[in-house]
């Protein structure tokens, strides 16, 4: 997927290769998977290759200076950690003075924090001749710096404009922007080969390949856009001719004066301008499996239609603008940088001597080389270079708060409950369950939590009871060998089938009326006959959304009647069917494997409790097409349900237990699993096969749904702390209203705040870190390296977690740092296209990534993980993984090892591992989580919580005065 | 009967003023809870007092009250009297209830969808602007009145398009609609203008004595009204605005493209019927461009891929079904067909990003080629072809404007050329602060 090393030697070759890596790789918005947005940089270290990523594509690589300079007024960044970035990005050399006492580490500070370093002249000169600048405040010094910075060198930059297309001079010509016509036309005629069903016309000849399509409707007598005069000939001559899109490309290239060294540069950055389209064409291309319409799919058709286009839109804007259309003799026509005034170059002048504490004289005598040594360090000192080291310094911050929390809380003894516990809950690792978590262990302390991957080591194909077919619920990475099918169960087959009917009529007539609406006369027929009815519909689902989307559902559900279904989670034989299909269900000997491999995950080897209950996630949200984007990344952008389902189901088969009983793990005969859903945008939890619940399971299961039911309570309230329209007191049963009514508006472009707060992973034992209030941030996976001897949990856990891990955290990081192209901006314009993907308003190229209001109050920093394993022990593992490898030494992730005995840390820090000395912590204690984390809507520190510890672990010692809250950074 | 009248068509405009105000005299973001509750308050009253004018109407308390209601003269000149008149019918009153319960409904919508938003002071104040132009248009007993509300409707219709106004799209959206709109008010000023010559009067009530006028007279004006009621429409040749009104957020799409504003044009010619009446060879034109735009609509809205477009289309349409409707004189069967057209699609613009769910729970469904596709593929390619580029009617209509560009460009040149030369145009501040601290 990524071009790691091995190009192609043709340069547009390599231009396409090199393409294919950076733009987006995000398939139908149906189904999101979070990736890291810059994969194929992932081979460079972290700061390399996003500042790479983001020059390519024209993006911003960090947070702008404005926002981290927030961050550290508000606290976020600590001053101190700011001064240690510095001086460790300069080593021994920050500390040579340049001028006046002034040290290279204080002149990049006073660069950071102050916004000195500006290129609005006319706004610097306003300001201060309005006498609101900070200048003011010194006025002979002010005068001083004008007049030396006047005759004195002047401070040089680089040109940092991208000249690299014929649009780009045109551009900065203010001559007209041929890629306004090519777009539109692109964006149209892609849309409409691509589509999964929206229109109800496909464009003809489609099955033909996307050159061939278009060549076609101009065959037959197309328009050409206005912007693109003889287009329309040149793909008259295609189809023709039949011209590969490979000759295509070789033949527009020289036509535009685009040779040599030129072609490919010029042509990647061509690529790169429509990136949302051509990155859907490249997908679709690899994934067939995603390509539901069915045309073929090829980037190169792609890139050899826009030439065709592209060519004639230069000539004409070219031609319009007066300039040559070759490449060659139009690149010398940028217009020059305009100088640098005067008065900008005074403004940095002034703050380095207001730094230095330098007298007006000392400005006068100032010497031309001091200054020219001054001018160089500016002319380094570039806004991403500054801004680089803000975020080290941010992330700094954020992990020794952390750090330090987590090492307080080890030196607490571990509040392991002795004797057996009275429930055990199983969640995915996400850090949405956090809360919950936390909710159900403050009830009581006999029960335990834990935290594996959300498809609990049985990966399917599974096709639920209304589903068309079988999907892969699974990590994408896996393939799964098994198909698993809900059924009605034996008694309900013959009511399921007039119910089926009932349903498949029912929906059969809302297809059509859909599609009939968009039509001359079935829309004159729909007005008339459903309008009044679509209207009253419309009031009820504004003025009642929740009240209304229960009626509707139940309406349905008193229509067409579900049946109790099960699983065909079981099969008889080993043996395959041979016939090249995937076997319908686990054998024993599969079943048995899966499940030992499940609890030794997260170390539930023994003392398990009378009931378990294990909880995929999932969300359902209304008028939201990033919908998938808050499933479960686990089980590849799907709901885990159906896993956890599976799960307990085999888990509680009396063959497996024995089979398990024979291997080691004793599960006790009065133990039952359960296994449900949890929505995260509702709260709501679903649990599954209650009919086959036995008698003496019965009482512990009350009691586990009661926990639940008081924990989802708490749950939401704790999310609402995060929505400004509900106040931060209202009680858990108004919050879980609240929260449900926000999953059934069609108004609610936040109906959950998905990943948004995530920005730690702790791979350890939960003993370690139960009590402790993580503000719904980190990522908990279950891991007890006791009883890993030799590593091979951890490095399954890693090679699963880390990379599913380090995706989420990265697409959030990017698509926080520059919403605009890595992210799709805001969602209230957003228009689904083709079913595909989405678009801005009624025509934009797709937008890929995630949208503002999922993002808005993320943190972006790289992942700190945290596993509880000697140093040894993950370079082990990063021996045998490559792609654990990659993110640990080209630090796309913190990672921290925790010593499993011990607990010292070292943090992986320039391809070493680096101890780090907690400072002595003293943690805010208070009794319940609400107690926290109800007095501010911000991000949070670390607290701890009392009633989810045994009472001796939490002395009265340890109450303290509640610490800062850290501010929001944006 | 007055007064809830005055309450009715003023308060949403009052209430924009007013938030409009607040926002100019604050430093900071006016907080969003004062918007709503001042777009709430000033909707809701808006829609009780237009429930009462219905009730009145009806003749629910006492004797029905009905025709025209008279607020004296707003403009004198000499002798010369516009007088402010409201008029009450089945229709205006019909509407005004209809439209004002709609804006009350999308204003509740927006108050969770604009959250956090930065245009969201702006938007309710603009939604404001709206529901007193389209109470204005509903209610108006004279044509001046009308004109008023329907140009509070195009610059709020304009202004929302261009609501992210942050990026080229919007704005060049905006730009056309508003541009489109300049043109057929023209013609909505022009027909007053000359109602007014030959009927000495603009009120709807004199309409009826259309019929005494010369049939030249009385097509030229209703053709006028025609052209007036194309644009706000979105009708053949001036539909390319309407896909491109989708710029704007979703709920002003739903309640302007999908149910209030859309029909305007139509209310329009509903209004001026009389005079639409007596000229056959206005209502031929209306029924031709009515129809030709319904087709063109059609085949637009079935090969469109995005949802809003898709929908825009299918609205429009139906728009030139209930024109021609019209001008065959079907009005009363028009009338049924706008509100329950405006009903249906109301919920479908507002859900068009539910596309993706439904097709979940609804399943794909899959292309098969058409009859035409099978038996005249050529042809089938070329209708398709145009139908995705929408006929290239915006290009069309950019190279008719284009002189008149041209002209103009020419012009600013010649303007800024003299503006340099006499040097009037550099920039004051910048150049004292440096020529003033400079050695």
């Amino acid at each position: 997927m990524a071009p790691h090393g091995g190009l192609p030697v043709d340069p547009i070759d390599r231009a396409i290769a090199r393409a294919r890596g950076l733009i987006p790789d995000q398939g139908p918005i149906g189904v999101f998977i979070h990736h890291n947005t810059l994969h194929t940089y992932q081979h460079l270290p972290f700061h390399e290759g996003v500042q790479k990523g983001a020059e390519e594509l024209g993006a911003k690589p960090y947070l702008y200076l404005s926002q981290f300079r927030a961050a550290l007024a508000a606290g976020r960044i600590l001053d101190s950690d700011l001064r240690l970035e510095i001086s460790r990005a300069f080593g021994d050399s920050a500390n040579e003075v340049l001028w006046h006492g002034l040290t290279r580490a204080d002149l990049w500070h006073a660069l950071m924090v102050s916004d000195s370093f500006t290129d609005d002249a006319p706004g610097l000169a306003y300001s201060i001749a309005a006498a609101e600048a900070e200048e003011c405040k010194n006025l002979p010094l002010w005068k001083a710096c004008l007049a030396r910075a006047t005759t004195g060198p002047a401070l040089v930059l680089d040109d940092t404009r991208r000249i690299l297309r014929h649009r780009d001079v045109l551009v900065a010509l203010n001559a007209m922007d041929p890629d306004v016509g090519v777009h539109a036309e692109m964006i149209r005629i892609s849309a409409g080969y691509t589509d999964q069903g929206q229109a109800l016309a496909v464009i003809p000849g489609r099955d033909k390949g996307f050159l061939t399509a278009v060549a076609q409707l101009y065959a037959n007598g197309a328009a050409p856009p206005r912007e693109c005069p003889g287009a329309d000939a040149d793909f008259k001559h295609v189809a023709k001719a039949g011209t590969s899109a490979e000759d295509i490309i070789r033949a527009t290239l020289p036509a535009l004066g685009v040779t040599g060294d030129a072609v490919e540069p010029w042509l990647y950055a061509t690529i790169l301008a429509l990136p949302g389209w051509a990155g859907m064409f490249s997908r679709l291309e690899r994934f067939p499996g995603e390509n539901v319409g069915g045309p073929p799919m090829s980037l190169v058709d792609f890139i050899a239609v826009r030439l065709l286009f592209e060519r004639r839109a230069i000539e004409r804007a070219c031609k319009a603008a007066g300039v040559p259309s070759a490449w060659d003799q139009l690149r010398n026509r940028v217009p020059p940088v305009p100088a640098r005034a005067p008065v900008l170059d005074a403004a940095l002048l002034w703050r380095f001597a207001h730094e230095a504490k330098a007298a007006p004289e000392d400005v006068a005598a100032l010497d031309q080389k001091t200054l020219a040594v001054l001018w160089r360090e500016c002319a380094a000192a570039t806004d991403v270079a500054r801004r680089k080291i803000f975020q080290e310094a941010y992330e700094r911050t954020y992990r020794e708060i952390i750090l330090d929390a987590v090492a307080a809380r080890r030196q607490l003894p571990d509040g392991r409950q002795h004797g057996r516990p009275r429930a055990q809950f199983i969640f995915c690792i996400d850090e949405r369950e956090e809360s919950l978590r936390r909710a159900l262990e403050e009830q009581h302390q006999a029960y335990e939590t834990f935290g594996t991957a959300g498809f609990f080591g049985v990966a399917i194909d599974y096709q639920g009871l209304y589903d068309r077919g079988a999907v892969p619920y699974c990590p994408v990475v896996v393939t799964p060998a098994h198909e698993v099918h809900e059924r009605p169960i034996d008694s309900a087959v013959e009511r399921d089938r007039s119910s089926k009917a009932r349903r498949d009529f029912g929906l059969g007539l809302e297809g059509w009326a859909r599609r009939a609406s968009q039509t001359l006369s079935g829309g004159f027929g729909t007005s008339l006959l459903l309008g009044p009815f679509a209207g009253l519909k419309t009031i009820a689902r504004i003025l009642a959304p929740r009240v209304s989307l229960l009626i509707g559902t139940q309406m349905a559900a008193s229509l067409a009647p579900p049946p109790t279904t099960r699983l065909s989670a079981i099969r008889t034989t080993d043996e395959d069917a041979g016939d090249g299909r995937k076997p319908v269900g686990f054998s024993l000997k599969e079943s048995t494997d899966r499940v030992f491999n499940a609890l030794h995950n997260i170390g539930l080897v023994k003392n398990f409790a009378p009931i378990i209950v294990v909880l995929g996630h999932g969300s359902t949200s209304l008028n939201n097409p990033h919908e998938s984007a808050h499933d479960c990344g686990a089980c590849g952008g799907r709901r885990g349900g159906a896993n956890a389902r599976l799960f307990a189901d085999l888990v509680n088969r009396a063959d497996v237990r024995d089979a398990l009983r024979q291997r080691g793990v004793e599960i006790p005969a009065d133990t039952w699993f359960v296994g449900g859903l949890h929505d995260t945008a509702d709260d709501g939890v679903r649990l599954s096969d209650l009919h086959t619940i036995p008698d003496f399971a019965r009482a512990a299961f009350e009691e586990a749904v009661a926990a639940l039911e008081t924990a989802r309570r708490h749950d939401a309230r704790e999310r609402c702390r995060r929505y400004e329209n509900i106040s931060l007191d209202d009680t858990p049963e108004n919050a879980l209203l609240h929260v449900e009514g926000r999953a059934s508006h069609l108004a609610q472009p936040r109906p959950e705040y998905g990943h948004c707060t995530n920005s730690i992973a702790i791979v350890g034992r939960r003993q370690f870190t139960r009590g402790l209030h993580l503000d719904r941030r980190p990522f908990l996976i279950s891991y007890d390296p006791t009883i890993d001897p030799n590593d091979a949990i951890l490095e399954r856990t890693l090679a699963a977690v880390g990379p599913v891990g380090a995706g989420i955290s990265l697409e959030y990081y990017f698509s926080s740092v520059d919403n605009e192209v890595f992210g799709c901006g805001t969602k209230l314009p957003h228009n689904v296209t083709g079913l595909v993907g989405i678009m801005n308003g009624h025509m934009s190229d797709l937008r890929t990534g995630l949208p503002l209001q999922m993002v808005e109050l993320h943190e972006p920093m790289r992942l700190l993980l945290m596993v509880d394993a000697t140093p040894e022990a993950l370079l082990g593992v990063a021996g045998r993984q490559a792609e654990v490898a990659e993110l640990v030494t080209k630090e796309w992730v913190q990672l921290v090892s925790v010593h499993p005995e011990t607990g010292e840390m070292l943090v992986f820090d320039r391809g070493q591992f680096v101890p780090y000395k907690p400072r002595p912590t003293l943690l805010p204690v208070v009794e319940k989580s609400p107690d926290w984390h109800l007095r501010s809507r911000a991000h949070l520190t670390p607290a701890l919580v009392r009633s989810a510890l045994p009472p001796e672990v939490v002395g009265p010692g340890h109450s303290g005065e509640p610490a800062k809250l850290t501010a929001n950074a944006a | 009967m007055h007064v809830a009248l005055a309450v009715a068509v003023m308060t949403p405009l009052v209430g924009a003023l007013l938030t409009g105000l607040i926002a100019l005299f604050r430093k900071t973001r006016v907080p969003e809870p004062l918007v709503v509750r001042i777009a709430g308050v000033s909707t809701v009253m808006s829609l009780i007092a237009s429930l009462v004018v219905l009730l009145r109407f009806l003749g629910v308390f006492g004797a029905p009250v009905r025709g025209e209601i008279e607020y004296g003269a707003w403009l004198k000149i000499g002798d010369f009297l516009l007088p402010a008149v409201f008029l009450l019918d089945g229709v205006s009153v019909s509407i005004s209830v209809f439209a004002a319960s709609l804006t009350v409904l999308i204003v509740l919508f927006s108050r969770t969808y604009i959250h956090k938003e930065p245009g969201f002071t702006r938007f309710f104040a603009l939604l404001g602007i709206f529901a007193t132009g389209i109470q204005l248009v509903a209610l108006a007993g004279t044509m001046e009145i009308l004109l008023a509300g329907w140009e509070l409707l195009g610059i709020s219709s304009a202004l929302l398009i261009g609501f992210f106004h942050e990026r080229p799209e919007p704005v060049r959206s905006s730009i056309r609609a508003f541009a489109t709109y300049r043109l057929s008010d023209a013609g909505l000023l022009i027909a007053i203008v000359y109602t007014f010559e030959v009927l000495e009067t603009a009120r709807f009530s004199a309409l009826a004595a259309a019929a005494s006028l010369a049939p030249t007279t009385t097509t030229a004006i209703a053709l006028l009204f025609i052209l007036s009621a194309m644009g706000k429409s979105a009708q053949l040749p001036f539909s390319g605005w309407l896909p491109r009104a989708m710029e704007g957020p979703t709920p002003s799409s739903a309640l302007f493209y999908g149910a209030v504003s859309i029909h305007a044009g139509l209310f329009l010619l509903l209004r001026v019927y009389p005079i639409l009446e007596v000229s056959m060879v206005a209502r031929t034109v209306g029924v031709v461009i009515g129809l030709s735009t319904a087709v063109y609509a059609a085949l637009v809205a079935r090969v469109h891929t995005d949802a809003k477009g898709t929908l825009a289309h299918a609205t429009l349409a139906q728009v030139g079904l209930i024109l021609a409707e019209i001008c065959m004189g079907w009005t009363t069967f028009a009338l049924v067909h706008m509100i329950t057209h405006a009903f249906l699609r109301l919920g479908q613009h507002l859900k068009a990003p539910n596309t993706i769910h439904d097709i979940h729970r609804l399943g794909h469904s899959h292309h098969h080629p058409s009859w035409l596709e099978r038996r005249a593929p050529g042809f089938a390619a070329w209708l398709y072809s145009g139908a995705i580029s929408r006929f290239r009617l915006d290009d069309r209509v950019d190279a008719a404007v284009a002189p008149f560009l041209a002209l103009a460009r020419l012009l600013d040149r010649i303007d800024q050329g003299w503006r340099n030369a006499t040097s009037l145009d550099r920039d004051p501040i910048e150049a004292s602060a440096i020529k003033r601290l400079a050695p």
